[in-house]
């Protein structure tokens, strides 16, 4: 099951102000709390979050909502994170803070946007791009799978995938890894 | 007694110093008089310095500081506009007549004079500051589109240092004008001041152990914008203003700050300031500057 929270509403509501740009630390630490409020009554285990009514999202804010969120979902392995909607030019703030954080998070468009399928922002190898690439496309796959695909050594692919399943980036169901459904 | 403080005729970052130097030891002793009858010309960093002055004066519970508005008409209406003298009033006794200036639509001035006390105010500054950010920097100055939200992200994240870090509050102004001399194109200026703390104070207690005897104004200076530390101890702290040197590399843009005794530049290759400065005159709080230039040749 998937959930989307529409962080645009939580902003307006959290400042009671009809206010467009997620900026400053107090806002940011405000917003992620009632993100959590809104996944702690929530029983699904995708999240999608949903940026599209945001012009600016401030350094800080991506720190307070995206890192922090996901340090405390890494944590406690509960759920997937997805952003949704974000626009090009805020993929730079989430890039920089998710880096020095050392995290990863995949990015899809709104239904619709037609935009190619999910990215990868973040502190991401090249290896971890191709195998999350190559699992999107098709689907399911097993290291072996993956190591035939990609013309990779067993161990390479098993690695990249272990590595990918540790930031919770696919889903690991027995032998297989499966794509985070995103849509 | 009274101390009789000169404003520099061009009051801007470069004369700051000895604008500060008038005040000799921090707080005078004696009632302040500001003289700003020959003024020129005055850059927001220089505006806004002028009212943090007035604002360390009163924390520091002097006397209310006198203040002599400039004799010419022109600078008079330009630093109305600039809202200077809506807070002025406030933190000095003014001599002199402050024109009354009407609102003249779109101007050089993106963000006239605005006081940052709250997380709330950063917010009405990046709200307020939005559309006029795009018309200069992508219509005026030819950067791309993306470069009003770093811009914007830019003005935040200096706005925020104000809050986070000063211990009282502080201002902001953006303003566009030509660098004749230094540049001979158009620039995009950010300027944020604050009464507060400062650098050094602010990282003390986290930091200065590590600098052992080169400890100072400077140091705090180099660990905040060199080495992106911060006083939390939360990792994701400490980034925002790396991430201003790094857009500002791509642009050509300058910062410098000013805090205490000391300042440092990160410095384009159109400028000759030198990277770092000590051992001047003491100032309160921290200034910083963000000069953004045009891309191509001027328009």
């Amino acid at each position: 099951m998937i959930q989307t929270i529409r962080i645009g509403r939580l902003l307006r509501e959290t400042a009671a102000a009809p206010y467009r740009n997620l900026v400053t630390r107090p806002t940011g630490a405000a917003v992620r709390s009632r993100i959590e409020e809104t996944l702690a009554r929530s029983e699904c285990l995708t999240a999608f979050l949903d940026f599209s009514e945001i012009e600016l999202l401030d350094l800080s804010c991506a720190d307070e909502v995206v890192a922090k969120l996901l340090l405390a979902h890494l944590i406690r392995e509960t759920r997937f994170l997805v952003l949704q909607g974000l626009r090009e030019d805020q993929h730079e703030a989430i890039e920089h803070v998710l880096t020095h954080h050392r995290l990863a998070v995949a990015a899809v468009a709104l239904p619709g946007a037609g935009e190619s399928g999910p990215r990868l922002l973040g502190w991401v190898t090249a290896d971890a791009r191709l195998a999350f690439a190559c699992v999107c496309d098709h689907g399911p796959l097993s290291h072996q799978d993956l190591a035939r695909r990609l013309a990779w050594s067993d161990a390479r692919s098993q690695g990249t995938l272990q590595g990918l399943a540790v930031y919770r980036l696919v889903r690991p169901l027995g032998n297989l890894y499966h794509p985070l459904p995103f849509s | 007694m009274t101390r009789i403080i000169e404003v520099p005729a061009h009051l801007d970052d470069r004369s700051f110093d000895q604008f500060a130097a008038g005040f000799g030891g921090w707080p005078p002793e004696e009632k302040v008089l500001l003289d700003a009858r020959g003024a020129q010309w005055a850059s927001p960093y220089g505006l806004i310095g002028m009212l943090t002055a007035g604002q360390a004066l009163a924390e520091a519970n002097r006397d209310k500081p006198l203040f002599t508005i400039p004799l010419s008409d022109d600078v008079k209406r330009y630093w109305t506009r600039a809202g200077f003298f809506r807070y002025a009033g406030d933190l000095f006794e003014l001599h002199g007549k402050v024109p009354k200036v009407s609102a003249t639509g779109p101007s050089d001035v993106l963000l006239d004079v605005t006081p940052v006390r709250a997380t709330e105010d950063v917010h009405e500054v990046v709200e307020k500051i939005s559309e006029s950010a795009s018309r200069i920097l992508h219509g005026e100055l030819g950067l791309e589109m993306k470069a009003t939200l770093r811009f914007s992200m830019a003005l935040s994240e200096a706005c925020q240092n104000i809050v986070e870090h000063a211990g009282t509050s502080g201002w902001v102004a953006v303003q566009a004008y030509t660098f004749r001399r230094r540049l001979g194109r158009r620039v995009v200026v950010i300027a944020v001041s604050d009464a507060g703390v400062g650098f050094r104070r602010s990282l003390e207690a986290v930091h200065a152990q590590r600098f052992g005897e080169r400890w100072g104004d400077g140091a705090a200076l180099e660990a905040a914008l060199i080495q992106g530390v911060s006083r939390f101890r939360d990792t994701g702290r400490g980034q925002g203003l790396a991430f201003i040197k790094r857009f500002l590399d791509l642009w050509k843009g300058k910062i410098s700050i000013r805090s205490g005794t000391a300042r440092l530049s990160i410095v384009p290759p159109w400028d000759e300031d030198v990277p770092l400065s000590e051992h001047l005159p003491f100032f309160p709080g921290a200034q910083v500057q963000i000069i953004i230039p045009a891309q191509d040749a001027p328009r």
